[in-house]
C-alpha cells in the first residue's frame, strides 16, 4: 500500500491511496459527507483519490487480507461542510462494494460484484453493472439504477425516488414509502419484479414485446394499463379501477405491482 | 467456509464460541458482517427496552419474520393456503410472514365470514381507464402519538441538527402510517397475502430507519 498527500488550496488536502488485492476484494467506504465515486478499474489494485476539505477530518483505512475499508472520521467540530471528503475510488470489476453515506452523491459503473448502498439523502447510483447483487436503503435521497444486466437486486425507500432504466434480472424489489417508483425497460430475465409502495406512484414503462405475468394493485390509488392483457385469475378481490392482472407474451416474468395509496400505471413504451 | 455454514453456528458464535475459520469468513463476507451487526444491534436496543415498555406484539411479529426470512429460525412448517401460487418471491414473503401472525389472524378470522366469491375475478381488464376516489392519506401523513420504543429512538438521535432530526420524524410517522394502513387492511381481509406483505415492508422501513439513523461517524 502507498500512501502520498499533496497539500491543495483553502485548507483541502489530497490522498492517494493504493492497495494490492486478490481476487474479488471487499471495499468498504464509510464518507458521512460528500460524494463517492466508483468505477472499475485495473484488476488486482484499488485506488483511492481523497479530497479532504478541512482538518477537522482524517482518513482512516485498513486493510485486511482481501477487504479494505475505508473510513472518513470526523472530528471535534466537523459539520456537514468541514466534514466533508470527495472520493474517486477505482476497484477490480469484480470487487463487492460497500458505501455508506449521509449527503453525498454516490455512484459506482461497471461492476460485476455485490454493490451495497446506504445513506440518509445522498443520491444513488448504479450504471452498467451486472451479474452482482445490488443492495440500496435510503431515507430521502433519489436512487438510479440504469443498464444493470442479470441482477439481484433489493432497493428499500422511505421519500427518496427510485428510477430504474433497463435494469433486468431474476429478483428486481423496490420498496418505497412516500417516493415514487419508476421503471423503464421488458422486465428480462425471466425474473420476479416485485414494486410496492405506501403513498408513492409507480409507473412501468415496457416495450410491446415484453413478457410478462402482471398483478397490479392499488388499495386507494388509480391503476391502470395500457396494454391489452390476457386475463388471469387473480388471488384477491379486485375492484374495477384499483387492480388489474393479465399476461404478456409468454409470462416470462412475473411483475407486481402493489401500493397503498399511489397511483399504479403500467405504460407501453411509444 | 460460506455464508449457509456461517448463518449455522451462528447461535454458538453469539454466544462466544467462535473459530478462526468463522472469523475469517466474518472478515470477508459484508453479508454475514452486516446480518452479525444488525443482530448486535438488536441485542443492544433490547437492553434498553424496560418491561413496562414491552412493545406492541407487531414489532415482534415483523423482528421474528425477519429473523425467519433471513433462515434464522428454520422450526416453520408450512400452512396450507386458500389460493395456490407458484414458488416465488412473493410465495417466500408471505410464508415468511404466516407464522409470526397466524394466531393474531386466526382470531380476526373468526370474526368474519369466508367470502369466497370476492377471491377471483377474470373479468376482462382490457385498456382499463378507471376513475376511483383519490386517497386520504396521499401526501400527509397523520402524526399520531409516539409510542415509548419510538420515543426511545428519538431520544437517540436527538443530538442530532434540528433539520436531520425533523427528517428523521418526519420519516417515522410515515412509516407508522404505512404500518397502521397495512393493519387496518388486514383487519378488513386478513387472508390478503399482498397486505400482508406490504405490512411487512412497513416494518422493514422502519428498520431501516433505526439503522441509518445510526451515527457512524464517530466510530
Amino acid at each position: 500500500m502507498m500512501l502520498a498527500g499533496v497539500a491543495l488550496a483553502a485548507g483541502e488536502t489530497r490522498k492517494e491511496l493504493h492497495f494490492k488485492v486478490g481476487k474479488h476484494p471487499a471495499v468498504s467506504i464509510n464518507n458521512p459527507y460528500g460524494p463517492v465515486m466508483v468505477r472499475a478499474g485495473a484488476a488486482r489494485e484499488v485506488s483511492v483519490v481523497a479530497i479532504l476539505h478541512s482538518d477537522r477530518v482524517e482518513l482512516d483505512q485498513s486493510q485486511s487480507h482481501n477487504r479494505i475499508d475505508i473510513v472518513s472520521h470526523l472530528l471535534q467540530g466537523a459539520d456537514q461542510n468541514s466534514g466533508i471528503v470527495e472520493y474517486q475510488v477505482q476497484v477490480p470489476a469484480d470487487a463487492n462494494l460497500t458505501i455508506h453515506s449521509d449527503n453525498g452523491r454516490v455512484r459506482a459503473e461497471k461492476l460485476r460484484g455485490d454493490v451495497t448502498m446506504e445513506g440518509n439523502s445522498a443520491a444513488m447510483e448504479v450504471a452498467d453493472c451486472g451479474d452482482g447483487h445490488v443492495h440500496i436503503k435510503t431515507l430521502s435521497g433519489p436512487v438510479t439504477l440504469s443498464n444493470i444486466r442479470n441482477g439481484h437486486i433489493e432497493i428499500l425507500s422511505m421519500g427518496g425516488d427510485v428510477s430504474l432504466n433497463s435494469v433486468s434480472g431474476p429478483y428486481v424489489t423496490v420498496n418505497s414509502n412516500t417516493g415514487k417508483i419508476a421503471y423503464a425497460g421488458d422486465f428480462g430475465g425471466e425474473g420476479e419484479y416485485a414494486f410496492t409502495s405506501h403513498t408513492g406512484d409507480i409507473e412501468a414503462v415496457a416495450p410491446a414485446y415484453a413478457s410478462i405475468d402482471v398483478l397490479a394493485r392499488s388499495n386507494q390509488g388509480r391503476v391502470e394499463s395500457d396494454f391489452s392483457l390476457e386475463p388471469k385469475h387473480t388471488p384477491f378481490y379486485a375492484k374495477g379501477g384499483s387492480a388489474f392482472a393479465g399476461t404478456l407474451g409468454m409470462a416470462a416474468s412475473s411483475v407486481k405491482l402493489f401500493s397503498f395509496s399511489g397511483r399504479i400505471h403500467l405504460k407501453k413504451r411509444q | 467456509m460460506n455464508c449457509v455454514e456461517f448463518e449455522s453456528v451462528l447461535p454458538e458464535f453469539l454466544e462466544g464460541v467462535q473459530t478462526s475459520e468463522q472469523q475469517a469468513h466474518l472478515d470477508s463476507c459484508p453479508a454475514c458482517s452486516g446480518l452479525l451487526s444488525d443482530l448486535n444491534l438488536i441485542s443492544s436496543q433490547a437492553k434498553l427496552l424496560l418491561a413496562a415498555d414491552e412493545p406492541r406484539p407487531a414489532v415482534w411479529n415483523a423482528l421474528e419474520a425477519r429473523l425467519r426470512s433471513e433462515g434464522l429460525i428454520r422450526d416453520f412448517e408450512p400452512v396450507p393456503v386458500l389460493v395456490p401460487f407458484k414458488e416465488s418471491l412473493w410465495h417466500r414473503w408471505r410464508a415468511a410472514w404466516l407464522v409470526p401472525v397466524a394466531a393474531t389472524l386466526a382470531i380476526v378470522a373468526g370474526l368474519k365470514l369466508y367470502h369466497p366469491a370476492g377471491a377471483g375475478d377474470n373479468a376482462p381488464i382490457a385498456k382499463q381507464r378507471p376513475v376511483v376516489t383519490e386517497p386520504a392519506t396521499r401526501g400527509v401523513s397523520a402524526r399520531a402519538a409516539v409510542s415509548s420504543e419510538d420515543q426511545q429512538w428519538l431520544n437517540s438521535v436527538a443530538a442530532r441538527p434540528p433539520a436531520v432530526q425533523a427528517s428523521f420524524r418526519a420519516d417515522l410517522d410515515n412509516a407508522n402510517s404505512f404500518i397502521r394502513d397495512a393493519e387496518a387492511s388486514l383487519r378488513d381481509d386478513p387472508n390478503d397475502a399482498y397486505t400482508q406483505q406490504m405490512l411487512i415492508n412497513a416494518y422493514e422501513q422502519k428498520q431501516m430507519l433505526y439503522e441509518l439513523a445510526v451515527d457512524r461517524s464517530s466510530q
